[in-house]
């Protein structure tokens, strides 16, 4: 497989994996320095804010506690779109541009909505093991997220 | 043992300030009514200082009562409110949050306005009007405006209310050495749910609802000091709740705040409730407050903001933002809990769902898990309304005769 094929790939199973909610399969995809991030601009007060921001022991222990806290039940899909691959093969990394929507399918009757749209910035680093996540910017467009979710996108 | 219809219906065997009519929640007569007889007259929160700093920033605000409003800072740096209403023939003057504007110019018929609400120009006035009609007739609407409690911007369209002193009284003494510094916003997202309100503002004048939030039982519930938080209420339905040291690192992968608040002991924490549907919650180290604005019976809009002080070093800033978003974001451990906490009842609630009765009946000595505080909500609100909350429409009254 050529490398533009598997950082592709990596970033869409990244999607489908948090999908199934397999977190320890998640964190599996990602460097050791890994970095997360959900950020939005508020028009209101004029500022880029940072909605969640976790390192991989951060990531870890927020997926840790899940089970211990009454949240939303409903599934959520995440619909990703790789469209930038810029391989930088000196440094062994790569950009990668994407866009994401994500939906969620109601409890009640399988009726699904469109919960938030945006577009994911993801560092890969390129090893012999193939390429993981080092970090990734959840870039909202969406803003209002109802009562929210406990797993990030 | 379970109960059939009449058990179902029969009043609760309570003090009348111990329950609610859960109609209060799902009537549009009534909600009509609140907006006219509560939001119309009392003082409401339309944003902070901070988000207009410059002369001519303005911040556009839908108050909960219903006038659309502009909040701009003039030229000699005060701030002012008016309607967001063209008086030539009723369209929107500005569209956007937030913005710039010297000249408030409407798109319909570009007739315009300066950041002090008078008209400066109606295009080609003289040849339709003649003198019949001209700029001195055609300013904009003032609403009463005051800044205060943490440089908050503060809005009454009730030209005869009292002023914003006399509306809070003492109720923000538990906060008022805490507000002395200059605030700033670094954190706003908003949320609409299907609910009521008052039931948010119920959720926030309550603790006995910390038995849904895991971080807040480890952190806050089993250490010392918990169980002694008390109550007090105060003249015009507001209510504070003391303070505790909570043990943020009790949490898996939570740790002590570094970041203090001046004044503030270290893991604070406290909370006032503004009547009708405002909470300054401070926490350690981020100040956030919940505005209500009603859209409708079963609808709302919580406006929330997370804020530090404005002379915050990046590094203290950035540990402000993480202590907020670990249970205070969208995606935080805390509020995704509470919302899901009213958008339940906001189902439970609906018309024709034969929900009948809300209970505030406990009472432990006015401590954290007492519902008194939104025992004090109620009473306020029945004799704004001129309607008893667990009675609203005097059935109860007219059978008892």
């Amino acid at each position: 497989m050529d490398t533009r094929t598997a950082i592709t790939e990596l970033i869409h199973r990244s999607g489908l994996i948090m999908d199934e909610r397999d977190f320890k399969g998640y964190l599996d995809l990602c460097a050791p320095d890994y970095q997360y991030r959900i950020t939005a601009y508020s028009p209101e007060i004029r500022k880029d804010m940072t909605w969640l921001e976790h390192d991989k022991a951060g990531m870890k222990s927020l997926f840790e506690n899940l089970h211990r806290h009454n949240s939303d039940k409903s599934p959520i899909s995440r619909h990703i779109n790789v469209c930038l691959v810029d391989i930088d093969e000196a440094a062994e990394e790569a950009s990668v541009t994407s866009t994401i929507e994500v939906f969620r399918t109601t409890l009640d009757g399988g009726e699904t909505e469109l919960f938030a749209v945006g577009k994911l910035y993801d560092t890969v680093t390129l090893g012999h093991d193939g390429p993981a996540l080092r970090s990734r910017n959840v870039r909202l467009d969406t803003r209002l997220l109802g009562y929210g979710y406990h797993i990030p996108f | 043992m379970s109960r059939n219809a009449v058990e179902w219906k029969q009043t609760p065997s309570f003090p009348e300030s111990h329950y609610v009519d859960t109609r209060i929640y799902t009537e549009e007569d009534i909600f009509l009514d609140e907006q006219r007889k509560i939001f119309n007259k009392c003082w409401i929160i339309a944003c902070h200082e901070s988000e207009i700093p410059n002369a001519y920033d303005y911040r556009t605000f839908s108050h909960p009562g219903g006038p659309p409003l502009i909040v701009i800072r003039g030229e000699d740096m005060k701030v002012r409110t008016f309607y967001n209403i063209c008086p030539h023939r009723g369209n929107t003057l500005l569209y956007e949050p937030v913005g710039n504007a010297k000249r408030i110019t409407c798109i319909f018929h570009a007739w315009s306005f300066n950041a002090t609400g008078d008209c400066i120009d109606i295009s080609r006035g003289k040849e339709g009007y003649q003198d019949r009609f001209g700029c001195k007739d055609a300013g904009l609407r003032e609403v009463k405006t005051e800044l205060g409690f943490g440089g908050f911007v503060w809005v009454n369209v009730d030209d005869e209310s009292c002023t914003l002193k006399e509306y809070i009284g003492e109720a923000m003494g538990m906060l008022d050495e805490h507000l002395d510094q200059p605030l700033e916003v670094f954190h706003y997202h908003k949320a609409i749910v299907n609910t009521n309100y008052k039931l948010w503002h119920d959720t926030n004048s309550e603790f006995y609802h910390d038995y849904m939030h895991y971080f807040n039982r480890i952190t806050g519930m089993i250490q010392p000091g918990y169980f002694d938080r008390k109550y007090t209420g105060y003249p015009n339905g507001h209510a504070s709740v003391g303070s505790m040291a909570i043990k943020y690192d009790a949490y898996e992968g939570s740790k002590a705040r570094g970041v203090g608040w001046p004044g503030l002991a270290p893991g604070g924490w406290v909370l006032i409730d503004i009547f009708p549907g405002m909470t300054y919650n401070l926490r350690t180290s981020v100040l956030r407050m919940d505005t209500a604005i009603p859209l409708g019976p079963n609808k709302l809009l919580i406006e929330f903001r997370g804020l530090g002080l404005k002379s915050d070093t990046p590094e203290q800033r950035a540990e402000r933002i993480r202590d907020h978003n670990m249970i205070w974001g969208p995606f935080g451990r805390n509020l995704h809990e509470d919302l899901l906490g009213v958008h339940g009842q906001g189902l439970a609630m609906r018309e024709r769902t034969d929900s009948r009765w809300v209970i505030h009946g406990r009472e432990e000595n006015m401590t954290i898990h007492d519902e008194g505080g939104m025992r004090h909500f109620y009473a306020e609100w029945s004799r704004r309304m001129g309607r008893k909350a667990y009675d609203p429409y005097g059935e109860q009254a007219v059978a008892a005769k």
